[in-house]
Order: structure tokens, then sequence, then C-alpha cells
């Protein structure tokens, strides 16, 4: 390697650096606490004196106050992420086909009427959805944060899909009418199994949408029985003493999932959900 | 099988009108091509026929039963697309089968359809190939097989050829034509390449924004076109077509004398012409209109020659080979026959 | 032309374009219910509670939402702009053909890809003055006592928008690198012959390709930072003694103490804000619509 090269290199590795410590420092503090005793947690060490798995038993022994029902908000989180992403992709796969496939009238302001609520911040939305689900009488029920979370995910949902339908060329709607094909078996027999990979996009974001959301699982949900995993590690910090590292633990577990849900759809999801954003 | 009729059709996008009225009666089991430059209506009129465009006012009948209101699968016909929309998710054998199965056909029926469908086109090693694993020329095969399985009333091809490359479209374009003379089904053919519309059709209907020009025989087309749209469409090179006036039975213009005939009607004394020949009519001679010689395109069997006369350049083409260069002084003697003479102002033939 | 006279028997009208376009509207149903009930009836209700001045009234004489409005524009400007700044940048560096620089970039995603809480709750732990790790090391390092990083309102306002940048850099750097992905590598070859500099390069050909993207980036990012409540909810909690509350967590701490007008009110304060951009962007997307069909 020439001296120059070398140099322009080592100018890479000058921003690589900081830029995984910036990025894995606040992750790694979590790996640190979830493994350390109480007692050597706030030692200041990189890495623990005597590692231990200890508080993960704890978590799934639900052997601490705060983790009493740590199975079921595991659980909760679940159901709400996988009915989320459920209906986000039927009610959006069926909009896109309509307004981007079968050209239905009204189809535009259907999808402005979608951006609209898209570029809305989710936090203002939150205030009338929560006053509009107490009028449902749906508060405290999963239902009632699985409906707000398919409002917020379906706008982009339908974009994105909307965008990946428009690319698909029109002749085989036509090929397929001439062949005969119905509206359903159009939809069913040539549009779905073309639409595959955005379909798996779309349900991999409305999924991690609603198993990560907060906000509106704190404003919704309150009940024990029913609260996911978010709102459960929210109550930790209710009190001073908390202990941090099930906390730590905890959120170790929590956070996981999605991201391995992430890498494992990676391709599918960098190209999905990117294209619609660089085209503006 | 059957006959199609298209009546007073009407078409407009918005309020921009693309066909003006189209009449056209296309018999039982003829060949029909569509031609014209393109933005000239005639991929519209094809659409209208498969039911993919609304008809704004007219109407269309095959076999006697109007079909304005009916929906395209309901019309017994088959179309071959330019892209030829194969669905990429299905193999060749489902991508033939998929209209019978739509149909709910039995499925030995279907198999049974498919393989002869794949005998006529040479397509059984492919059958369970995907589109993306063939070659242009297969799809193009594969897309008509779907057409042949449904044994339609009438095929229908939008410029079907356009995107193979040349030596492979000589090649479809026959395999096109011997499938036609096998099946003897109705077929209206849209292309923009005058050659292939030469070559295939039983009839042409030539367009031009919206109206047919002329509706013949090839050969006809070739040798009287109505109008001078179709002369200058119709023929490659295209024909020698200049500015002259009528004067003591022939055409004065660039210059000199041209032979015409004239038919008992036209060629009024002084009358505005335009002065039509092709270029294999304009021939070398010993004597006659002086021109000279500025290109020389050798092409084995013939060669092409660019000549001017005055100022404006003409085409001729020579059989065999030709000695001159560039700068030659050779003389045309057009044939009288050959001569197609248009009025000047409506362009319409004399 | 030969002139057939072929009868026409007339057919019972069957209109296919109906069939089509009533399936149209059955697929499209759904998400009109959905927009309907859950945005439209709530954001008309909403605004409706929202109706009286004496909301206003009270929300405007409430010293903490001066406060707030005063600490969400800092947020708003500081944090975006820094954010944009980094992602370009770091744009630049992601888009190198290295392979390690794509694993780094697989790594530098994580933020984006996983919930907020942990990640928050480690900072806000990380910075705690007594026992975090980072006053620890300064002490052990330095023999300094840390500052109380989340007890100071102006430095818990500081680290909120470090979390903010912390969560939504790569997602945005992602963006930009899409942007410069899409500029064709012949204009760099024709600008290094040209013997343009690096910084030339980014001058003339990086920056007038990417300059819609940005802006319209940086748009986006304005409004969705309007409404992001994690970062400081869950770092702060609007505290101490209320002092570090942006519009958003405003908004949700009027809810929980039940005066769910004054939380709509600090909404339909900023709408003249939000909406002119929401219109904006609506319009960009549509319009580029319009060109791609």
């Amino acid at each position: 390697m020439t001296s120059r090269k070398l140099l322009s290199e080592a100018k890479l590795w000058l921003v690589a650096i900081p830029v995984l410590l910036w990025t894995l420092i606040p992750i790694y503090h979590i790996f640190l606490f979830s493994i350390s005793t109480k007692d050597s947690a706030f030692s200041g060490r990189l890495w623990p004196k005597q590692p231990t798995l200890h508080n993960f038993v704890t978590v799934f022994n639900q052997d601490h106050f705060y983790l009493h029902h740590f199975w079921s908000q595991i659980w909760n989180s679940l159901w709400i992420a996988v009915a989320t992403g459920v209906i986000t992709l039927a009610i959006a796969t069926c909009a896109a086909f309509a307004i981007s496939r079968l050209k239905v009238r009204g189809g535009r302001t259907v999808m402005n009427a979608a951006l609209f609520t898209y570029f809305i911040p989710a936090a203002f939305l939150a205030v009338p959805m929560y006053k509009a689900m107490g009028t449902y009488g749906l508060l405290n029920s999963r239902w009632s944060l699985v409906l707000a979370m398919v409002t917020i995910a379906s706008p982009y949902a339908i974009w994105v899909l909307k965008q990946a339908s428009d690319k698909l060329p029109w002749e085989l709607d036509e090929a397929a009418r001439i062949d005969g094909a119905t509206p359903a078996q159009l939809f069913r027999l040539v549009y779905l199994p073309l639409m595959v990979p955005s379909l798996v996009a779309i349900f991999t974001y409305a999924l991690l949408l609603a198993w990560n959301e907060y906000l509106y699982a704190f404003l919704l949900l309150s009940h024990e029985n029913t609260i996911p995993l978010a709102v459960g590690l929210g109550h930790f910090l209710s009190s001073d003493d908390s202990p941090w590292e099930l906390l730590m633990a905890t959120a170790l577990i929590y956070g996981l999932p999605p991201a391995a849900i992430y890498y494992a759809f990676r391709r599918y999801m960098v190209g999905g959900l990117t294209s619609g954003a660089v085209k503006s | 099988m059957a006959s199609v009729s298209f009546s007073q059709i009407q078409k407009s996008f918005g309020k921009t009108p693309v066909l003006h009225g189209i009449s056209l009666d296309i018999a039982d089991g003829e060949f029909m091509v569509l031609v014209g430059p393109s933005g000239c209506g005639k991929s519209t009129l094809l659409r209208m026929l498969a039911g993919l465009e609304d008809i704004t006012a007219g109407s269309i009948a095959i076999d006697g039963r109007v079909v304005n209101e009916l929906d395209s699968k309901d019309r017994d016909i088959a179309m071959v697309f330019q892209s030829y929309a194969l669905y990429p998710h299905m193999t060749v054998r489902e991508n033939m089968g998929f209209s019978l199965r739509l149909r709910e056909e039995k499925r030995n029926l279907i198999e049974e359809r498919v393989a002869a469908a794949a005998k006529i086109l040479n397509l059984g090693p492919y059958l369970d190939r995907y589109p993306r694993e063939l070659s242009g020329g297969q799809r193009q095969r594969v897309a008509m097989g779907r057409a042949i399985v449904r044994d339609p009333k009438v095929f229908l091809f939008d410029e079907p050829l356009s995107n193979l490359d040349a030596k492979l479209r000589v090649a479809m374009r026959s395999e096109i034509k011997a499938l036609h003379q096998r099946l003897k089904t109705t077929t209206v053919y849209v292309t923009h390449d005058q050659v292939e519309a030469m070559t295939m059709a039983d009839r042409i209907a030539v367009m031009n924004e919206g109206r047919i020009e002329q509706l013949g025989r090839p050969l006809e087309l070739y040798d009287r076109p109505a109008n001078l749209f179709v002369a200058q469409f119709i023929g490659s090179p295209a024909m020698n077509v200049f500015d002259g006036a009528v004067k003591g039975g022939a055409v004065e213009a660039l210059g000199a004398r041209w032979p015409a005939s004239f038919s008992k009607s036209g060629g009024l004394e002084g009358q505005r012409v335009k002065y039509g020949v092709r270029p294999e009519h304009l021939e070398p001679a010993s004597s006659g209109i002086a021109a000279e010689i500025v290109v020389v395109e050798p092409m084995g069997a013939e060669t092409e020659l660019v000549v001017k006369v005055g100022d404006t350049s003409l085409i001729v083409m020579t059989r065999g080979r030709s000695t001159a260069g560039p700068g030659d002084r050779i003389f045309l003697a057009p044939d009288p026959a050959h001569a197609h003479l248009f009025d000047a102002a409506s362009g319409l033939r004399i | 032309m030969s002139a057939i006279a072929i009868p026409h028997p007339p057919l019972a009208p069957k209109r296919g374009l109906s069939t089509w376009q009533t399936w149209g509207l059955i697929l499209l149903a759904p998400y009109v219910l959905v927009f309907l009930v859950f945005v439209l009836y709530p954001v008309s209700y909403g605004l409706w509670l929202a109706r009286h001045p004496e909301s206003y009234k009270t929300l405007f004489e409430d010293p903490v939402f001066f406060t707030t409005v005063i600490n969400t524009i800092f947020f708003l400007l500081v944090a975006v702009n820094l954010k944009f700044i980094l992602a370009l940048y770091l744009s630049g560096f992601f888009v190198h053909e290295r392979r390690w620089i794509r694993w780094l970039s697989v790594i530098f995603i994580i933020p984006w890809a996983v919930p907020a809480i942990p990640t928050v709750y480690s900072i806000r732990f990380m910075l705690n003055p007594e026992w975090g790790v980072v006053n620890s090391l300064l002490f052990r390092w330095f023999q300094i006592d840390g500052p109380n990083w989340l007890t100071d309102p102006q430095l818990a306002m500081a680290m909120a928008m470090l979390v903010h940048i912390w969560k939504a850099l790569p997602f945005w750097t992602l963006i930009l690198m899409a942007g410069r992905l899409a500029i064709p590598k012949e204009l760099y070859e024709a600008a290094s012959v040209d013997g343009a500099s690096a910084w030339q390069k980014f001058k003339y050909v990086t920056w007038p390709s990417m300059r819609t993207l940005y802006v319209t980036s940086t748009l986006l990012s304005l409004i969705w930072t309007l409404g992001d409540f994690n970062s400081v909810y869950l770092l702060t909690g609007g505290q101490p003694a209320d002092k570090t509350h942006v519009l958003a967590t405003l908004g949700i701490r009027y809810i929980r103490l039940d005066q769910l007008d004054h939380a709509m009110a600090t909404i339909v304060v900023a709408l003249p804000f939000v909406l002119p951009m929401v219109y904006f962007m609506m319009k960009r997307l549509s319009g580029d619509e319009q060109k791609t069909s």
C-alpha cells in the first residue's frame, strides 16, 4: 500500500472508531449491567469481576416486585405486535392494490389523507386518539393499542406498497384481464405473489413499530393484565431504589427480538423502506 | 374464428380526440395489419377491441355481436403484448395454462392444450422454466403460446416484435405468419414497421392521426398509394417526392421535365403537384435528367445512390453493382408507368 | 372497403369497468374506515375540545408552557440541524466501498432498530450524577466531580438532544446515503479528471444533487422531531420542576393531569407551524407521483 492510500485509509478509521463507540456504548452499558451482580454493577469496570446470568434467571422466574407480570407482558407485546402487523398488512395491501392497480376513483384523495396522517407527529395524534379510545370504550383493551398502531403504521405502509405496485408492469393486469381474471383473482394470483418482498418489509415494519411503541402503550393501557413489556419497563422508574441490573436484563430481553427480526429481514427492509423516501 | 367489425369508432382521452370515426371490417380468418407512425391511434384501436379502453362512440362487433359493453374476458380474444406481459412468478406451463385455469377447466384438458401449443411453438423443453430464464425470442413464443392455448376467436398482436433484435424479428415474422396459415384464426396485428406490415398482412390499414389513410392488400398500397402519406410511409427506402407543376403531358420539377402518365381525370395544365417515384424506378440511363452522385452505398445485390438534381437529394436504387463514384454525372430516366402524382394541396393521388 | 352489413344485436349492458371500480372501493374501505374512526373523528373532536379561548389563556399563563416553547424551539433548531450535518457527513463516509464499512453500517443501524426504552434508560443511568458511569470515570480519571447532567435543566435538554440524535441519526444517514448512491459515478470521475478537490467535488457534484433531498428530509425530520416524546420523557420525565418539557411531553402531561382541553390547546398552538410543513410535504410527494405516472 502506498503512503497516500494508507493515509486515506487512516482517515476512514478516524471516523469509524468514534462512530462505533458512539453507537455501542449505550448498548454495551445495558449488556454490562445485565450480567453484573447488584454489588459489582456500580464499580465502574468495563467487564464485571464475576459475570453472571443470575439477573436473567430472576427475570424469567418473575422473582421481583417489578417483574411479577413479566411473561404476561411479553405475551401482550407479542400479541399486539403480531396483530398490528397482520392487520396493517391486510389493510395496506388492499388499499395499495385499489389505488395503484384498480385506479379506484377517490384513490388519490385517500392517499393524501394517508400521507397527512403519516406526517402528523405521532405524539400530537396521541392526545385526540386517547380521548377517542375512551369514547369507544377501548381503553385498557389490547385492541386499543393495536388499532392505534394500525392507524399510525398503515399510511406509510400504503405509500410504500403503492410505490412498489406502481413499478409492476401495467400489461400484466391487462393480460390477466384478457385471460379472464376477476379483480379478486388478479389480486390473489398475480398481485400478491409479485409483491412478496414488499409485503415482508411492511409486515416487519408494522410489527417492530408496535413492539417498540412506548407512548401510545402507556397512554392507552394501564391495567396490569393488558400492558406490554414497554410499559412494564417504564414502571421500574416509579421509585428511587430501582433494581437497575434487573431493569437492564429485562431491557435486553425486550430489545433483542426487534434487533434480530430487523437483521433477519434487513434485505427487504432497507430497499423497501428507503425507496419511497429517496424519491422525494 | 370470427369476423371483426369496427363501425364509426371514436375515442378521446379527456378532451383530446385520438380516433375520428374509424370503420373497418375484418373478414373471418384474415390477417389484418394496422400500421402507422406512433401516436396514430393504431394501438388504441386494438386496445378498444381487446376491451382495455372505453369506446367513446361507435361500436365494435366480433362475429356480428356488439362487444362494447363486454368485459375483456367475455370477448373471446387473446392478446400478445409488446412487453410479452408474462407472469414472472409462473412457469411457462403455468403462464400458458393460466386462462384455462381461470375458466376452471379440467386439469388434463389444460395439460393437453398446453402440450399441443408447446409443440407447435417448440417450447417443449422450456415448460418448467420461468420467464426470466428465457431468451427474448422464447418469451415471445410463450406469449404466443398463451394466446394459442385459449383457441380464441381473434388474435391481437400489439407490436409483438419490437423488443427483439433485427435477426430474430425476421425469424419470428415468418413464424407468426406460418402460425396464422396453420390456425387460420382472425388476426389483428399492430406495428409501426411497414416491412412487417408488407410481409405479413393479408390486408393493411395505414393509419395516421386517428384516421385510416388507405386500406388494401400490401402490393396495392405499394403500387397505387392513395395519397402522399401512404406513398411516403410504405416502401423502404422511401419514395422520392418533390414539388412540380403539370406542363404539356409531363411534370416540370427541379429544372427538368419528368415523364408522367395521366389518368383521364387528373393533370390540369399548370396544376401544382407532388411528383413521386420510388428509388428502384429511377435507374440510371444513357440519357434523361442530369444528376450528380453524392454518395454510393453498395449493398451487394443492389446499390443505393444518393444523387442531386438541382439542390434536391434523391435516392436511386440500381440492380447489381455500380462503378460510379461520388462527383460522377449520370442521367435518370424515370418510368412514366411508375410515376406517382399527387395534388400539392390535398395530397391525394391524381 | 367491403361493406358487409353485419347485424349488431344489442347485448344486455354489462359494465366491466364498474365491477373493477366496485372491487376497488371494497378494498379501499378498510383503510378509509380506519382513517375516519381513528384520525378524522378524534382530530375533529379534539379541535372542538380546544375551541375555548380560556384554555389558551390558562395555557399562556402557565409558566411551564413558556419554558416548554423555548425548549421546543431550541430542541428543533439544534437537534435537527446537528443531526443532519452529521448524517450528511457520515453518509459520505458510509458510501466508501469497503467490506468493513458495510459491517460498520450494519452495527450503526442498531439504535434505530431497537426500541427506545432500553437504550434511553441506559443513557439515563450512565448520566446519573452519583453512581452513573460517566461521572465515575470523570472522577477516576480526572478527579473532578461531574455535573448534574439531568438535574440541571439546560444540561438535561442538551442530553435529550443527544439521545434524540443517537436514535434518529442512523435512519437519516441511510436516507442521505441512498441519495448519494443515486448520483452517477461518472460525475465524480469527470470531476477528478478536471482536477477537483474533495471539497470541490462535494460543492459542485454532491450538494447540487442532494440539496432537494436534504431540505425535504430536514423538513420531515423537523415535523417528526416535534413529536419526539421518548427522548425527553424517558430521559428526564420533564423534571426537574417541569423545566425540560417539549410540546410533545407537555401535551401528554396535561392528559395525565386530566386536562384534555389544555392538552389539545398545546397541540393547536403548534399547528400554525406544523400544517404548512405537512402541506408542503404532501405536495412534494403528490407532485412526484404525477411525474412518475
